[in-house]
């Protein structure tokens, strides 16, 4: 019996010292878990990632850049001078991962059942708006009284957005003038399945016969592609096991420059102190970092590289994070406005309507305190709801620094003196677990209650269920929440963030009509030039206005081995990261 | 005996009914919005809440989403979870064959090493092993799972870096999956342990042995102390008793006394304790899978617990009823077969 033992503990101390990843996978620890493998169903970055990496779309990002675009699965493009059809040329000789060719006829099933299926948690809309009209599905958009010509013509629309007139070029017909399109088209809703393979294994079978089954059904229940994977890129999929890993492979009919990592294992791991310990152990070759400070904790560990730690590989940043002043409390048993009125004990529901309240709240900030103490001096300002690279992005607008002096000015001019001589009593929320946004909560209340003791602020953290109900109920008085985006142009912020039909502005109620109209016009101007400076203008108005109180951002950086080379950080692939087939051991 | 088991088994659908109505009446006291959660992981989702609650009717009376999800669980589908990312049913059958795997390998060590030190407790009673054997009970019972866990990971992972966490290490994790995907390897039984000797693959069969010892230790070192006290008082009045008198009287061994006198009636209270255990260490993997990044039940339903992932609630509350009733009756039926005096007829 003892013999058994020392031969099975010998044997175990062996499978221990094979306990180390090879030269010829890469292994990433995520904190996220992927959703689905549906293109047409993802909206999340998990998802993104490995959805990017099977599959492709007819234009991909050049590197770590946002704004520039190199040719994928198309070779060309151009776009009518109406600005309302756009004709890809199509790349010739590509197959998919099971042997079939890639044709128009894929690019055009692929888009229609995006359009088509759009799932409200999908993130569909996205090229849904631009080639229905309708950023929501055929049953949202027409509404419980919508008649069988109703939808006949939705289906027309859909089916004629995009067609072949050729089996190597698709031309897209849009609604109305995009500037966005091509950036949406980008965005991982736009990634070319197989139309043959869909079809065979149950998906809708593309004809106007079956498509009302489809109008906004959960892809993630009974359906072959929530699981299954058969792209073009340059891996292909081996295995995934919901919420704990997925193993890809190269692809070696791939049509591009091949992968030089034979295996990919990404590896869900919740816990960031143990993708730190399988990171410094050699047992993964990139982590997922949770707030910046870890960074301490692997800094100068043996085998381990920090990417971008100085900033200066000019990595950009993709999202906005805000403290968002809503102008249309809910008071009604609402503590979070205590009284409900400017007497001392509370808020009124129009407090943030009021431009000096905002101004007084924003001169009140400390961006420098929170850059030291959140990011640690890695942070950036930014002058405007939107990420620098973007288009519109106009670094000459004045930012709000720490000027106690206004906020006093501000906070004594607003509603008529009456805010400085009676004091207010308000709750600031933002959700449990973000302590960076706890922080600027925390900065904010510490600067107003100094300037006047009479400001009784309370700092609170609600846990994401709570915090989604009181947004949908328009009770929470001032919130931290943050935006990335989801195609590469401006519209998806400023439009967001500013715009009459954004969600934040009508989640806080901020409306401006030369706002308004100048998205509009940005919305449709297919000029580049024009809408930049369109944009410029809504940041300037925005600026004036301060609906919101912009909070800097960390600039990116990547924690992987030190033995993984091609590094680059591009916000738009995954959480901000990298092809797999473009890094190397 | 049979009408027993029969009894108890047509008892299940009422526990079904009970446990689901009682969760889908407190998932009430939330709002639509609140239930909605599930479905929205980022705030671009926001935008789309009020055609996310239509579209699952979280704003419907409850006794219509009720009658929504029974008439789907009678049809086999329990819901789609947003934690685990796949179906209820799927979930239950990727997870529990590995929590049943952790359970079991830390049964026995819990059950026998409890047995074994109450035992040697008992027959030593305040001598040195008695003394050294309680103050290890309390300090096992007194340690919170967590912290053993997260100091075993510290030292035998980040220190000395012989084990860690998960079910493989990344080799054989991307070859099991290759296997798989290629039809090498047969998913037989959904029990790892088991397929990988089935399929003559012992590498990953001792990988997976190798990553269950850890969470083992952890689990075991509360739970046996707890086994151990309940032997060590047990033996100590069955010692007393007087058919262990007789027996000694007799002129029977010591040996034989203790072992097939005093201690097979002293086993009586340590099984009811054990079929307690098996519950017990349902909720003890709850953290311990969280630590050791075991991707199993407990580690699900913690995450489900705190993300509101209602569909994976009222599964798993419903799956987690059926075991401890089954767990019950599997205790009663062993009475009967240890004491011979238990009858259920």
């Amino acid at each position: 019996m003892k013999r058994i033992l020392i031969l099975l503990a010998a044997a175990l101390m062996a499978t221990m010292v094979f306990a180390q990843t090879a030269q010829n996978t890469l292994v990433e620890d995520k904190f996220g878990s992927i959703d689905t493998l549906d293109p047409a169903q993802a909206y999340d970055t998990s998802s993104s990632l490995v959805i990017q990496n099977i599959y492709e779309t007819l234009y991909t990002y050049k590197g770590s850049s946002a704004g520039e675009f190199v040719p994928a699965l198309a070779t060309d493009y151009k776009i009518s001078e109406d600005g309302k059809t756009y004709t890809y040329t199509l790349r010739k000789g590509v197959t998919f991962h099971n042997g079939d060719p890639f044709t128009c006829a894929d690019v055009a099933y692929s888009l229609k059942r995006a359009v088509i299926t759009n799932n409200p948690q999908s993130g569909d809309w996205i090229v849904a708006e631009p080639l229905s009209g309708y950023a929501s599905n055929a049953n949202d958009a027409l509404g419980k009284n919508a008649t069988a010509a109703d939808y006949h013509k939705y289906f027309q629309t859909v089916d004629n957005s995009v067609t072949c007139p050729d089996p190597y070029t698709a031309v897209f017909h849009l609604a109305s003038p995009s500037p966005t399109f091509f950036a949406r088209m980008l965005f991982s809703a736009a990634s070319i399945i197989d139309k043959k393979w869909a079809i065979e294994n149950g998906q809708w079978d593309g004809t106007e016969a079956t498509w009302k089954k489809w109008i906004g059904y959960d892809l993630h229940n009974n359906s072959f592609l929530q699981d299954h994977m058969n792209g073009t890129g340059a891996y292909q999929m081996v295995q995934w096991v919901p919420g704990q890993k997925f193993v890809a492979k190269a692809y070696a009919g791939y049509w591009g420059d091949k992968a030089k990592i034979e295996n990919v294992l990404i590896n869900r791991d919740s816990e960031v102190s143990t993708r730190i310990l399988n990171l410094q152990k050699g047992n993964a070759d990139y982590i997922d970092l949770g707030a910046r400070s870890d960074v301490k904790q692997v800094e100068g560990s043996q085998g381990v590289k920090i990417w971008n730690l100085d900033g200066k590989l000019g990595w950009a940043d993709a999202a906005v994070d805000a403290v968002f002043l809503n102008e249309a409390i809910k008071t009604d048993n609402n503590p979070n406005v205590g009284s409900g009125k400017l007497d001392g004990n509370g808020i009124p529901a129009d407090f943030f309507a009021n431009q000096d309240a905002r101004l007084c709240f924003n001169y009140a900030f400390d961006r420098q305190a929170y850059g030291q103490q959140v990011l640690l001096g890695m942070g950036i300002s930014l002058t405007m709801a939107l990420p620098k690279s973007f288009l519109g992005y106009d670094p000459n607008i004045p930012t709000y620094s720490l000027d106690l002096e206004k906020a006093t000015q501000h906070c004594k001019a607003a509603f008529d003196g009456k805010l400085w001589q009676n004091g207010l009593k308000m709750t600031l929320l933002y959700n449990t677990g973000n302590t960076a946004r706890q922080t600027a909560m925390e900065i904010l209340k510490s600067n107003l209650e100094y300037i006047n003791p009479k400001f009784n602020i309370t700092v609170r953290g609600v846990a994401w269920p709570d915090f989604i109900k009181q947004a949908s109920e328009s009770t929470m008085p001032a919130y931290a929440l943050g935006w990335g985006a989801d195609y590469a142009d401006p519209d998806d912020f400023i439009h967001v963030f500013y715009a009459k039909g954004g969600y934040y502005a009508d989640q806080i109620h901020f409306s401006n009509p030369q706002i308004n109209q100048l998205d509009q016009q940005a919305r449709t101007e297919t000029n580049p030039e024009a809408r930049k400076l369109m944009y410029s203008q809504i940041g300037n108005l925005a600026h004036d206005l301060a609906p919101i109180i912009l909070v800097p951002r960390a600039y990116p950086i990547l924690v992987t081995s030190s033995s993984l080379k091609g590094v680059y950080y591009n916000p738009m692939i995954g959480n901000g990261e990298f092809l797999w087939s473009k890094v190397s051991k | 005996m049979l009408t027993f088991i029969v009894r108890r088994v047509l008892f299940l659908p009422v526990v079904f009914l009970g446990v689901t109505l009682l969760i889908v009446l407190l998932m009430q006291l939330l709002s639509p919005a609140e239930r909605a959660a599930t479905f929205i992981t980022s705030p671009a989702q926001l935008q789309n809440i009020d055609a996310i609650i239509a579209k699952y009717g979280l704003d419907k009376p409850w006794y219509n989403q009720y009658w929504r999800w029974l008439d789907s669980a009678i049809h086999g589908n329990l819901g789609y979870s947003t934690v685990a990312r796949t179906t209820v049913v799927k979930a239950i059958a990727t997870r529990f064959p590995r929590t049943v795997t952790l359970a079991l390998a830390a049964l026995f060590p819990i059950v026998g090493v409890g047995i074994w030190l109450g035992t040697a407790a008992a027959l030593n009673r305040d001598k040195m092993v008695d003394q050294i054997t309680r103050v290890l009970a309390i300090v096992g019972w007194s340690l919170p799972t967590f912290v053993l866990g997260i100091w075993l990971l510290v030292i035998f992972y980040g220190g000395l870096n012989w084990f860690q966490p998960g079910i493989l290490t990344t080799g054989d994790s991307v070859r099991l999956s290759n296997l798989m995907a290629n039809g090498t390897f047969h998913d037989y039984t959904g029990f790892l342990i088991l397929d990988s000797i089935f399929n003559g693959r012992f590498g990953i069969f001792l990988d997976v042995v190798w990553h269950l010892v850890l969470p083992v230790i952890t689990l075991s070192a509360v739970t046996s102390a707890q086994i151990m006290r309940v032997m060590r008082s047990s033996l100590l009045d069955a010692l007393g008793q007087d058919y262990v008198r007789t027996a000694r009287s007799k002129g029977l061994s010591e040996h034989v006394v203790n072992t097939k006198h005093a201690r097979r009636n002293a086993l009586i209270p340590v099984l009811t304790v054990s079929g307690f255990t098996i519950i017990l260490l349902f909720n003890g993997v709850v953290i311990t899978e969280t630590i050791f990044s075991y991707p199993g039940m407990g580690q699900w339903f913690a995450a489900a617990a705190t993300q509101l992932d209602y569909a994976s609630v009222l599964g798993g509350a419903v799956f987690t009823a059926m075991i401890v009733v089954l767990a019950n009756l599997f205790v009663d039926v062993l009475y009967a077969l240890v004491d011979p005096r238990i009858r259920y007829d």
